[in-house]
């Protein structure tokens, strides 16, 4: 579940910093618009990849419960995050992305 | 016309969403505990100890009991230890002339010694789970209610999402600090991001009550014998009558090992054994429903009781059977391990949320307008008491609980009514309180008894019983420290909640007011 969160968490924000407004707030400029599709991509693509270690770890029924919970759960922790810490959450991406080859190395 | 549509549906949202709030508040609070039942009744029946689980000695240890007090019993119920509910529970029925029901009577054993353990009467989690779809009312008006309260819920969410403007656009906004603008932010945050549970929850209870709700293709089917519908649905275990002849009973072990491999080493829940002093004794193995997502009605296999032979394994279940079992699975949660429990927990209490934002949005968006006039109308005043009543004074009312099971003396007479008394009394009392008192004094004042009451729990557990949370977590009784912990972070919000309403009553400035009107009407 671990690994899927980190996914998700990464890939929320992603698509948090794909939009103009909340790029700005947390980098303080705007996105060029190439970039604005790689975020978008990225965080879709990280959304959905994250599909499989929550299936692989505990079979397609729980591993897809699992996969909803820390999708909503990732989701939500951002955005409690964003006006107060923003800089946390935007580390804790960061840092999510470093540690996910730990968490699928483990996994495998 | 589209901009029609969809204030007819914000206005249906609004309503609707306003007069069953209150109600739904208390459902989704009270089944959001329900997920941490067993761990909540541990906490409530200090006497029953953990032990670490083996399911082969508390087999042996139930069964040499039961042959000693219920030899001639017509039946025998043997519910296994769990991680989460520690006693092992045996209840046999007596044995009556055919056409009769006799008496059950259970007893909690402990695990190790095979003695009955004389634990407090107390209703425990199940009062909550109850009070979650029946609202303490009688059969069958509670269930209706609580029915009818979840279909308003499904209107809610669909003219909510309807209402909501910009649900991609504000994905990821929420902007703190800003009055009525952060409650309404709050709302739509918890509405959107958790909206796949709400949804999940809330059509699962339309279908565990289907056949209450929607009898007619019951009735289309079955004729007026919907008996069949159920006997079609719950497979009756066809077990042998008794002889009459006294035969010996084998040990359960090698029958309930056998059952695991047939279930490719799934867990066993409940034992049955029927007719045991019989020679036509006969076994029925159960499967513990923590096994799988899809909730099983009955996934069983029999045994002779006295050769041991196998005689039946339950089938597959069937296609419908399998869909509307993984609703009723999805609501109930019985496969979560820790981890998924607790995030169970945490979108339940996200719903609940939910709900209370959108109660408090609705008041202060009308108490605007009578900012300046020094009276609120009697419809606002009725609601801000409620809201108070609802929320803060249910908070109250659950620690009164928790609290009436460590004050009653072990010994009181109908013990576990009284704690729940005390939940309905505590908040009859905040009820009257929040009707004294204006605005957010009330508000504040049972905020602080609330923070207080559950910030006191642990202590009150150090005090009462040897179990306090060094022991517990020393232990590793992560289901009576994790109680302790969350009775103590609950008490914290409350404390902090009542900390900024005390803040927002001291120093409400007039601007704030004046944005919060025009943000309003623009958030319409």
């Amino acid at each position: 579940m671990l690994l899927a969160l980190l996914m998700c968490y990464a890939g929320f924000t992603a698509l948090c910093l794909s939009t103009d407004r909340h790029h700005g707030e947390l980098l303080h400029r705007k996105p060029t618009s190439k970039r604005r599709v790689g975020l978008r991509l990225a965080g879709w693509l990280l959304l959905t990849v994250s599909i499989w270690p929550a299936v692989r770890a505990s079979g397609w029924s729980q591993g897809l419960v699992e996969w909803c919970a820390v999708l909503m759960l990732s989701a939500l922790l951002l955005v409690l995050l964003l006006p107060y810490r923003p800089r946390l959450a935007l580390s804790l991406a960061g840092l999510s992305l470093l540690a996910s080859p730990v968490a699928a190395f483990a996994l495998s | 016309m589209k901009e029609g549509f969809r204030q007819a549906m914000a206005w249906l949202h609004t309503w609707a969403g306003l007069i069953f709030g209150w109600l739904l508040f208390a459902i989704f609070l009270t089944g959001t505990l329900a997920y941490f039942k067993d761990e909540i009744t541990h906490w409530m029946q200090p006497e029953v100890q953990a032990h670490p689980l083996d399911d082969g000695r508390s087999l042996a240890v139930a069964q040499n009991y039961l042959q000693q007090q219920a030899p001639t019993a017509a039946r025998w119920f043997i519910t296994l230890p769990t991680q989460r509910d520690p006693g092992l529970s045996v209840m046999w029925q007596d044995k009556v002339e055919p056409g009769k029901r006799g008496t059950f009577i259970q007893k909690v054993l402990d695990p190790v010694s095979g003695q009955p353990v004389q634990a407090r009467d107390s209703k425990g989690g199940e009062f909550f789970y109850r009070f979650h779809f029946q609202l303490q009312m009688p059969y069958p008006w509670g269930r209706w209610l609580s029915t009818i309260a979840a279909m308003v819920m499904f209107v809610a969410l669909i003219t909510g999402i309807i209402t909501h403007k910009k649900i991609f656009k504000d994905f990821f906004t929420f902007r703190p600090r800003k009055g009525q603008r952060s409650w309404l932010d709050g709302h739509n945050a918890v509405g959107v991001l958790v909206l796949p549970f709400h949804l999940m929850i809330t059509y699962s209870s339309l279908v565990i009550f289907m056949s209450m709700v929607m009898p007619a293709p019951i009735m289309a089917s079955y004729g007026d014998d919907s008996r069949a519908f159920f006997k079609e649905l719950f497979p009756n275990t066809d077990n042998a009558p008794a002889l009459g002849q006294s035969g010996q009973l084998l040990p359960l072990l090698p029958m309930y090992q056998q059952a695991r491999e047939q279930w490719a080493g799934g867990h066993v829940g409940r034992v049955a054994v029927n007719n045991p002093g019989d020679v036509n004794a006969s076994v029925n193995v159960f499967r513990a429903s923590s096994d799988s997502v899809v909730h099983d009605f009955g996934s069983t296999v029999s045994f002779n009781g006295t050769t041991g032979e196998l005689l039946r394994v339950s089938g597959e279940p069937s296609l419908p059977s399998v869909i509307g079992g993984s609703f009723y699975g999805l609501h109930m949660g019985h496969f979560a391990g820790p981890v998924l429990r607790w995030l169970y927990f945490i979108c339940g209490l996200a719903g609940t949320a939910m709900i209370g934002t959108g109660l408090v949005i609705w008041l202060g968006k009308r108490q605007l307008k009578h900012a300046k006039s020094a009276a609120m109308p009697f419809e606002l005043r009725l609601v801000e008491v409620l809201n108070i009543a609802s929320m803060a004074g249910l908070m109250i009312a659950i620690a009164a609980f928790f609290w009436a099971n460590r004050l009653l003396p072990v010994s009181f007479a109908a013990r576990s009514d009284w704690e729940v008394q005390a939940f309905f009394v505590a908040w009859g009392l905040s009820l009257l309180h929040a009707m004294l008192r204006r605005g957010r004094r009330g508000w504040v004042e049972q905020l602080s008894i609330g923070a207080l009451l559950f910030v006191a729990i642990p202590l009150l557990n150090a005090m009462t019983t040897p179990q306090h949370l060094g022991v517990s977590l020393m232990n590793g009784d992560w289901a009576m420290a994790g109680f302790d912990l969350t009775c103590l972070a609950s008490g914290v919000f409350l404390a902090w909640a009542a900390w900024k309403m005390q803040r927002r009553t001291a120093s409400q400035p007039k601007a704030e007011r004046a944005r919060g009107l025009t943000l309003k009407q623009e958030a319409g």
